[in-house]
């Protein structure tokens, strides 16, 4: 998440909808002046001149929304929390729940009694549950 | 297009032909004076779009601390201002230039800081319990990192705008990626204290905790607990942070009271605590080496080494790897499983390197948030 939004052209890239704008204009203005350059070698000067300038136009427009656009990012909001689950085992029948984690859960509490026996049931894990998405080190 | 424009630009005398060769050799002049400016432009883009998302992180960690504050402190005035004041708090370093009691000196102040930030966190939230605190204390901890981090990168960022000067920009350019990782780190902290879940840091506490495995336990230090078992026929004593609210305790303390109180008995002191891993390294290896294995400023380490150097008491470590990323934020899967295979690791090193009969320590140092004893 950090490296995408300090890569080059943070700023701009951040909105996809500059970004497609950019596309947009920077293809107006590729055919711009290829028409410039046509009309030129037909003899059109004044025609050739307008697409040209157009063209031109088009990639200033481009370089100046580079440097002036405001940075927007993905996320407004700050870091996201994790997803964090609690383990609790019974060490007389060994029975094993997974439950999400409250606050107050702590390793080696003696949480709650056991659903199939007399015991108390412990927390023995409390870890973040792995996001699907993310990808190996 | 390319073949048309050359014609064009071959054509000198023509009207066309000029105005574009003009323009190339404007934007060659221009690019010849102005490089480094459009450069540090783009850098100064870059940093402020970071700068950005740091302010959101630091202002969030400020609301994170001040609704915990309210929820479990029950003040009776909002807590805001006292929060924006301790995130401002500072420490001096002691002068290191006549080095002899440097140590002393910096677990000194050291210990002012901590007694301030008690009584900081027992004036803002009276209603909360012993471990709501303990969290409190290092919540604010983390909301303080990363509003020095948004101050440093901005004051960077600010210079570098008003002077234009392109080693300014650089220097903070260059190591951004790294302060970002950090900043995301100390972020993700906000919730692991909040709510009182164990952190990467946690692994030697855990591993302490499951060696004692529900062994009586008494306070042998500041913040510190140490019991006592039997394995293979030694007698193991294992030490760690008083939990499971948010501490470090202070292990050099504890080891060199527990060293000095069996008189020479101990053969053998193993230190196990969370380590950085290189890039490529799995998060969770285990290794094992030998000397006090201890981060912090190096009061806890001095302490340890000093307490095994005068009783002739070897030092073996076992690290377990972890990147910069899980050091405060929620324990993995990944650590909360090379807990066990530490504990076999520890295991492993005592039959290893003593006799039956001897005396061991195992500290498990860290942060004991979310783990009990």
């Amino acid at each position: 998440m950090a490296d995408s939004d300090v890569g080059p052209l943070a700023g701009a890239t951040q909105n996809w909808t500059t970004l497609a704008l950019m596309v947009v204009v920077g293809a107006i203005a590729l055919a711009s002046l290829y028409m410039g350059f046509t009309n030129y070698g037909e003899g059109n000067m004044e025609t050739a001149f307008m697409y040209i300038l157009i063209g031109v136009s088009g990639f200033v427009a481009i370089g100046f929304t580079f440097f002036k656009a405001k940075p927007a990012t993905k996320t407004q909001d700050g870091p996201k929390e994790v997803e964090v689950v609690t383990t609790l085992e019974c060490p007389q029948c060994n029975l094993k729940r997974v439950r999400a984690f409250q606050p107050g859960d702590y390793i080696f509490k003696k949480d709650e009694p056991c659903t199939r026996c007399e015991g108390m049931m412990t927390v023995t894990r409390i870890n973040a549950r792995k996001d699907p998405k993310e990808k190996k080190d | 297009m390319f073949q048309l424009l050359g014609q064009v630009l071959q054509q000198q005398d023509s009207e066309i032909g000029m105005i574009l060769n003009t323009l190339f050799s404007l934007a060659f002049i221009v690019y010849l004076f102005y490089a480094q400016k459009i450069q540090g432009m783009t850098m100064l883009r870059q940093i402020e779009v970071s700068l950005r998302k740091i302010k959101r992180y630091r202002d969030k960690g400020k609301n994170v601390a001040v609704e915990a504050i309210k929820d479990y402190g029950k003040p009776e005035q909002d807590p805001t201002p006292q929060v924006e004041r301790f995130i401002e708090h500072f420490m001096i370093e002691p002068v290191s230039m006549d080095p002899a009691g440097v140590v002393q000196k910096l677990g000194s102040i050291m210990n002012v800081r901590e007694f301030t930030f008690k009584q900081e966190v027992v004036r803002m939230a009276p209603e909360a319990t012993e471990s709501q605190r303990n969290n409190l204390e290092n919540l604010l901890e983390a909301s303080l990192v990363l509003n020095q981090f948004y101050k440093i990168i901005r004051h960077y960022y600010l210079m570098g705008k008003k002077t234009m000067n392109i080693y300014i920009i650089m220097q903070i350019h260059m190591i951004l990626p790294m302060i970002i990782k950090q900043i995301e780190a100390y972020s993700a902290a906000l919730q692991a204290f909040r709510d009182g879940i164990p952190i990467g840091d946690s692994v030697g506490p855990i591993v302490a905790s499951k060696l004692l495995n529900g062994a009586p336990t008494k306070l042998v230090a500041t913040e510190m607990m140490a019991g006592e078992i039997e394995f293979e026929g030694r007698r193991v004593i294992v030490t760690k942070a008083q939990g499971p609210g948010g501490s470090v305790g202070k292990p050099g303390d504890a080891i060199d009271f527990l060293v000095n109180r069996e008189e020479g008995k101990v053969k053998m002191l193993i230190t196990v605590d969370a380590a950085g891993k290189l890039e490529g390294e799995e998060v969770g290896e285990i290794a094992e080496g030998v000397g006090a294995a201890i981060g912090g400023p190096g009061v806890e380490k001095y302490k340890i080494e000093k307490a095994a150097t005068e009783n002739n008491v070897p030092l073996y470590a076992v690290a377990i790897k972890q990147g910069m990323e899980h050091v405060v934020a929620p324990l993995v899967e990944e650590l909360m499983e090379a807990t066990d295979k530490a504990v076999s690791s520890v295991k492993g090193l005592i039959l290893d390197y003593s006799e039956e009969g001897d005396t061991i320590i195992v500290a498990g140092i860290g942060n004991t948030v979310g783990v009990g004893q």
